[in-house]
Formats: structure tokens, sequence, C-alpha cells
């Protein structure tokens, strides 16, 4: 069984590895540049909470940069165009992508091209059981989708380091910025990816089983997929760890105003002494710790209200102190990352395994000789894929 | 050694068939003593027939004494069918053109002449079964 | 002897609707068994509950003493081909050869070359490049490399050419001639089986009519012609299965399970396997033909 999983699944496997070389070449003659700018730069050695600055120079010159240095660097793009913003995005976007890919091309057609072709008839009688067959392919296509996936993720991570870094420390540039809770770069660094790859695949499988046909489940596993993909970081992540919660001076967070149909409220951008932490909640509260629904009419700026988005001045930040008012805010700082990792991971991984037991289930073995009163209850996966008369 | 074919219109059972064929191989002097009947794998993929069949019409041609199996080698032809030396057949032949001469002249055609001697034919022999 | 194939009450439904009812067979080893019947009459659903693709709605069935499917060692010994024939069409004849191998621990590595050999396939060839009759055979070695007892045919010759199905089914019989396997294929195609097969299974509207080897079902049926006579009559000792009158003669195909004595009115003749076939498929679409006759009248 494993040389026929092996053998059907030869050509994929040629066109994942390729790909995760090509990706690796292009990383290995882009990182040495990347490496001189980064020990170049005073950022390095800066430790500490007030590196911003060093960070933002450090990718700044990133952003301009050429792979060999000076204007000789080979031009692959066209003039305007960076070469390393758009490696850097490549990168996130394959990882991004990869278990979607691999959910859809490698886990769909997995059952259903077979069922549909009719070679399972041919497969499911030699002298291998159905749940044998189905567990070798799970277990090594999937393992395969998860190491492509964890490829991309562990080249991204290893060459993109000092970006990282940098991001972390408060450092933004173009595409370079948000840290390591941004959306995009949490699921794609870490062990997050692997969960992914599972449970896209999983998914595929799965679509496969129950729709039957192999172009119908891709669409209904990529759709399920994204919706996943959307749903998690937006409302599930924030809540698989208890935040921290902080209370600090208003313009130490570097809150900006937004007006909301008459309620002002005043959005933290930082957690002061937890540099690239990532923030959930924040909003003005009083000296009892009250939510304020207004500001005291003494501390409008000179000019006249605040407009929208704009920061504290430093006058208005002193009034409102003396006010009582300062900013609370719920966060998950860096300390927590691998926990949410951790976390989020476990769950993706334990939904692969329960569709996966699903699918092993319901593609099982015969349930025969049943008597007569319960043999109607249980449905049993397979029939309605064999023809009927 | 002989080959067997099979005509399914004619009505008659397969393994029959064969046997009449050995039957008419043997009187016309292709099959002899001690020649070697067709394998029942090869007639049996030849003509794209049950193995059974073939078995069956060799069961019967050894209880008929006409051949004999040997194990693991083939069946063989023992017997020989005296269906009358030659001689005997021409004082016969010389009878029926007689009768077919005074059909004939008594007005049957080719048709008649069939009936007349097929159901003649077939009632004498259910007359020497009874 | 163990029955090959042992059914009791065995019943499928899907959809609401009873693909095979009331399925009791045993059918003996060692013969070529032809299940017939028309399209949708329960052959293929029959064929599906004995490999385990399909598990019963009532009843129970056996095949080689042991449930279909039921683990490793019980797949062994049974050799299936599917209809259409489907193979890997990316996967070359050879490739299919080892997947035989590698799925079979009993696979007879010699005789499947032999085969392939002998039919001339060339092992380089993408399976998705052969003919119809091509694929019939790559996929037959398949299910005889295992060296299976019984080997399960679901129409393997209906949408093959002529010639092709003239050389599946010698080369089918040549195979059941060397190797000690009884067969189980369907088909509706009357004039294939009666070739081939000793064993006869007629399903009608997804039961079973009647079962038997051929021999003995050909001497238990007779063709009874003569004067035209009422549509109602039994002669003695005999079970109507067909009847046809015109204003002069009836013609009827009855069962008689032992001798019979009768009118000497009527002229008794031999039945074609091909005559009886029909007659019981008749007589099923008769039969529910006057069941929905019957509905209708109850409900006007």
């Amino acid at each position: 069984m494993i040389w026929l999983t092996w053998r059907q699944f030869r050509a994929q496997a040629v066109t994942a590895a390729a790909a995760v070389a090509a990706f690796a070449t292009l990383l290995a003659i882009t990182e040495p540049r990347l490496a001189s700018l980064y020990t170049g730069s005073g950022f390095a050695g800066c430790r500490g909470g007030s590196c911003a600055g060093l960070a933002n120079a450090f990718l700044g010159q990133l952003s301009n940069a050429t792979p060999f240095g000076g204007p000789q660097g080979f031009r692959l793009l066209p003039a305007g165009t960076n070469l390393y913003v758009t490696v850097y995005a490549v990168g996130l976007l394959l990882i991004l992508i990869a278990p979607a890919i691999t959910g859809v091309f490698w886990g769909a057609p997995l059952i259903a091209r077979e069922l549909e072709t009719g070679t399972s008839r041919l497969t499911w009688n030699q002298s291998v059981t159905r749940t044998r067959w189905l567990t070798v392919k799970l277990a090594l296509v999937g393992a395969a989708a998860m190491a492509v996936t964890e490829a991309f993720s562990l080249l991204q991570a290893w060459w993109a380091a000092p970006i990282s870094r940098a991001t972390d420390l408060g450092g933004s540039v173009s595409v370079f910025s948000g840290g390591r809770f941004s959306p995009f770069v949490f699921a794609t660094g870490g062990i997050a990816p692997l969960g992914y790859a599972a449970f896209g695949f999983a998914l595929g499988v799965t679509a496969g089983l129950l729709i039957r046909r192999a172009v119908p489940a891709m669409a209904l596993t990529l759709a399920v997929f994204a919706a996943v993909q959307v749903v998690v970081p937006l409302w599930v992540r924030p809540h698989l760890f208890p935040p921290d919660a902080a209370i600090a001076a208003v313009e130490s967070t570097h809150a900006t105003f937004s007006d909301f149909s008459g309620a002002p409220t005043l959005s933290a951008a930082v957690v002061p002494g937890q540099p690239g932490a990532w923030i959930l909640a924040s909003g003005a509260v009083n000296a009892a710790g009250q939510p304020v629904t207004a500001l005291p009419a003494a501390c409008g700026p000179a000019s006249g209200t605040p407009t929208a988005g704009s920061a504290f001045g430093s006058d208005l930040g002193r009034c409102l102190a003396s006010h009582g008012i300062r900013e609370s805010v719920s966060y998950q700082p860096v300390s927590h990352y691998w926990p949410l990792q951790l976390v989020e991971t476990a769950i993706f991984l334990a939904l692969a395994l329960a569709l996966a037991g699903f699918c092993l289930w319901r593609l099982g073995p015969p349930r025969l000789n049943s008597r007569p009163a319960e043999a109607s209850q249980r449905a049993v996966g397979v029939e309605a894929t064999v023809r009927s008369e | 050694m002989i080959e067997f074919h099979l005509d399914y219109r004619s009505g008659v059972a397969p393994y029959m068939q064969l046997i009449h064929q050995v039957r008419q191989a043997l009187r016309l002097g292709l099959l002899r003593k001690g020649d070697q009947l067709p394998k029942v794998k090869d007639v049996a993929a030849g003509l794209a027939i049950n193995p059974n069949t073939v078995l069956k019409a060799y069961r019967e041609l050894e209880y008929e004494g006409l051949a004999a199996a040997r194990p693991g080698i083939g069946t063989f032809v023992t017997g020989t069918l005296d269906g009358g030396s030659l001689a005997a057949h021409q004082p016969l032949r010389r009878e029926l053109l007689r009768w077919l001469g005074k059909a004939r002249r008594a007005g049957l055609d080719d048709e008649s002449i069939e009936a007349l001697f097929v159901s003649t034919f077939r009632s004498a022999s259910e007359e020497d079964i009874a | 002897m163990t029955a090959v194939i042992a059914a009791e009450g065995l019943g499928k439904r899907y959809r609401g609707k009873w693909a095979l009812t009331d399925c009791t067979l045993s059918i003996p080893a060692g013969h070529v068994v032809g299940l017939v019947g028309l399209n949708g009459a329960g052959k293929t659903t029959l064929l599906n509950l004995a490999t385990g693709m399909l598990a019963p709605t009532t009843g129970t069935i056996e095949v080689l003493g042991e449930r279909p499917a039921a683990g490793p060692a019980q797949l062994a010994r049974v050799g299936y081909l599917s209809q259409d024939a489907p193979v890997y069409a990316g996967l070359s004849v050879g490739d299919h050869l080892e997947l035989g191998a590698h799925l079979n621990p009993g696979w007879d590595a010699a005789l499947a070359r032999d085969r392939i050999d002998q039919l001339d396939l060339d092992p380089r060839r993408k399976a998705g490049k052969l003919s119809g009759g091509q694929r019939a055979q790559l996929a037959l070695t398949l299910a005889l490399g295992k060296r299976p007892e019984l080997l399960i045919l679901d129409e393997p010759v209906a949408s093959l050419d002529p010639l092709a199905r003239r050389e599946f089914l010698q080369d089918l019989m040549g195979t059941v001639a060397e190797q000690e396997v009884s067969v189980v294929l369907s088909s509706h195609l009357i004039s294939d089986l009666e070739r081939v097969c000793d064993y006869l299974i007629v399903l009608a509207d997804s039961r079973v009519r009647i079962a038997g080897p051929v021999d003995e079902l050909l001497s238990a049926h007779h063709l009874l012609s003569g004067p035209r006579r009422d549509p109602d009559t039994r002669p003695a000792g005999c079970q109507v299965i067909s009847a046809s009158h015109t204003d002069r003669q009836s013609t009827l195909l009855v069962r008689a399970d032992g001798p019979v004595v009768l009118d000497p009115a009527w002229t008794v003749s031999e039945v074609r396997l091909e005559d009886l076939v029909l007659a019981y498929m008749k007589q099923a679409a008769g039969r529910s033909d006057r069941n929905r006759n019957r509905h209708l009248e109850a409900l006007t």
C-alpha cells in the first residue's frame, strides 16, 4: 500500500519538492545581503525598549537593497519594485496558501477521484481492506502536506529573522510590519502552519468522501478552509490564552482618538514596557477603573475638539491624566506567543484527527449480518458511492 | 489433431456436437486409434465454452468405449467406429439413388424429399428406442 | 462442499426502493455461474453485496464461508472485475502488476507476467491508452494474479466489441480449465452465458426467479405446443411459466420436476436456454404489471 500511495503521489511530491527547492534557492541567494545589512546597521546590537528608530532605519535600507549590493546587482524585477519586499511577501503567501493548495489538490481528490473513475473498485478488491487503504494514504500524503508547509515556514523564519526582530521592536516599513502577532505573521510562523496543513488536508479528504466528485470537493474545501482562516484570527485566537491587562497613562500608549457615532474612543497603539504585544482591546477608564464615555470639557485641544485618528499631544495627555483618566489595555504579551501557537496548533490538529477518524469510520468495514430490525438504522458511507443497478 | 467447431443455431447441445464430430472424424479416418484428442483447456479456450462441456463429451466417449483419459497427459482414442466397411456402403448407396429416382418421378421436390426422409428417420429411431 | 456464495433472505434497499428482495441462494463451487437479468434487475447490487462494497438491509450473505471483505485473508480469496474494467490511466501495465504484487500477499508474479505476455500487452504502455478489450484483460489479470478461489465479474464484456468479447471469454474459459476457480459472472447477453455457464441464476424485478445447474434446468423445462386451449389450462404435474395463444395454436413453456404424463395432443420439445430465461423474465414482468393493475383497480 505504501508503494501504491507513493506511485500515485509521485508527480505531486516532485512538484512540491521543486517548489520548496526553488524557494530555498531564492532565499539562499538573497540572504547574505540581508544578513550583512542587519549586522552593519546599528540595530543588530540594540537592546532594550527604544530600538524602534534603528529598526526602521534597517528596514528602510532593506527595502531599497539589491542582493549583491550596489547598482550592479542583477535585476529581475522592473525598476521601482523591491526585491526584498517581494521575497518577503512571496514567502508569506506561500506559507499561507500551501495548506489550502495541499488540501484542495492533494486532499479533495484522494478518495473522490478514485470513486469517480471507479479505480476504488479495483483497489478495494485486492487483498487490502478499505481501512488500511485509507489509513496509509492519509498518513503519508498528510505528512507530506504538513512537511511542505512547514518547510516553507522554517525557511522563511530563518531568512526573515532580522526582519521579525525589527518589527517586534516597533519597526514598520511597507510590508515589513505588524510584529509576530499580526495575522499574516502569526499564521506563517512557529508551528501553526503544521496545524493548518493537517486540517486543510483532512478537510479536503472529508469533502471528497462526502461529495464523491473531485472538482466540487475541491471548491468546497477551498471555501471552508478560507472561511476558517478568516474566522479564527478574528474571533477565536484572541481567546485561546488568557490575556494580560494593564492600565497606563494615555500618552504612553500612543493612543489615537476615533469617534464612532458620538462616543469618543481611545485606542492604544502600544503597551508601555511590552514591545511587540498584541492589543486585544483598549479604552479610557477613569480613576475608579470604569470606562469613560465622554472627554472632560476642559481637555479639548486648544484648536477645538480632537479630530478622529489623531494622536494626543502631550498637553492633552497631561490634562487627561490630571483628571484621572488613563488607558486600560487588554493584551497578549510576547511571552504568550508560544502558548498561543501551541493551543491553536493543537486545536487544528485535533480537528484534523477528528475528520480523519470520521472518514475512516464512514469508509470502514461493511456492517453485515445485522438483524432485520436494526438493519436500516446505520448508514454505511460507501453505499451511495457505488453505482446502483 | 482434430479441430472442433460449434453451431449454436442447430439446436443440438454443444457436448453432443463435440461427440458427433469425434465420431465423424473416426469414421472418416481423421482420427485413429492412439491419437490424442485436443486438450480440454484448448477446446474450452478455442471455442469459448465451459470446460465442463468438453469434459462431459469426453466422458461420454469414454463410456462408449471410444476414448480413455490418461490423467495428467490427456484423452486418447481407444476405439474405432465400425460404421460398416466401405464395401457395405456401396450397395446401400445404389439403393438410395434408386429410391431418389423414384421419388422424383413421383413428383416430389427437394424439400418434400428431405421432409419425408427426416420424419421417417425420426419415427424409425423412436420406435427403436421404445 | 461449501457454497461459494450463500445468501439467506438477502435484501438491499436504497433511496426507498428495494434493489434486491428476499434473495436466497446457495451457489456450489466448481461452476461457471451466470447471473442474468435486465438492467435494474439487481445483478450489480447482488455482486456488490458479495464483494462487501455494500451492506445488506435485510438477510445475510457469506462468501466462501466468511463475511464479504471481512479482512485481507477473505479478500485474497475472491477476485473481482468491476463493470467497465476501471484501471489507473496514469499507471503502466507493468505498474498495475506491481500494484497486484504489493497489495496481495498471495500474488503469483510469474502467472501474471505470462498472461501479459500471452495477451501481447506491452508492460510499458499506460493503461489509459489501452483499448476496452485490453483493459478488461488487464483487470482480469489483476483479479486472477492472486490465485483466487472465486472470481466475480460484473458485466465484463458488456462494453466490448464482438472480437474483444470473444477473446475475453476464450481467455476466461482457458483459465477456468487450468486453475480451479469458481466464476460468477453477470450479463444481460444470454448468448454469451449460454456458451460458458453451467449454472444459471435469473434475476427479474429484484428477485431471484430461478437458480440451478443448466443441465437440470433444461431437462426440467419443456415447450409444449398443440391446438388452441383455454388460456388457464394447466397440464398435469406442470407449472406454466409462459404461455402464448393464437386462434389455432397454444404454446406453453412449463416446468415439471418429475416425469410427466401428458395429453398426446401436445408436442413436447426441448427448451433452449434463451427461451427459458426470457420466459421467466416475462413472467416477472407480467406479475408486476398485474400488481400495478390491481393497485390501480383498488384506487378507482
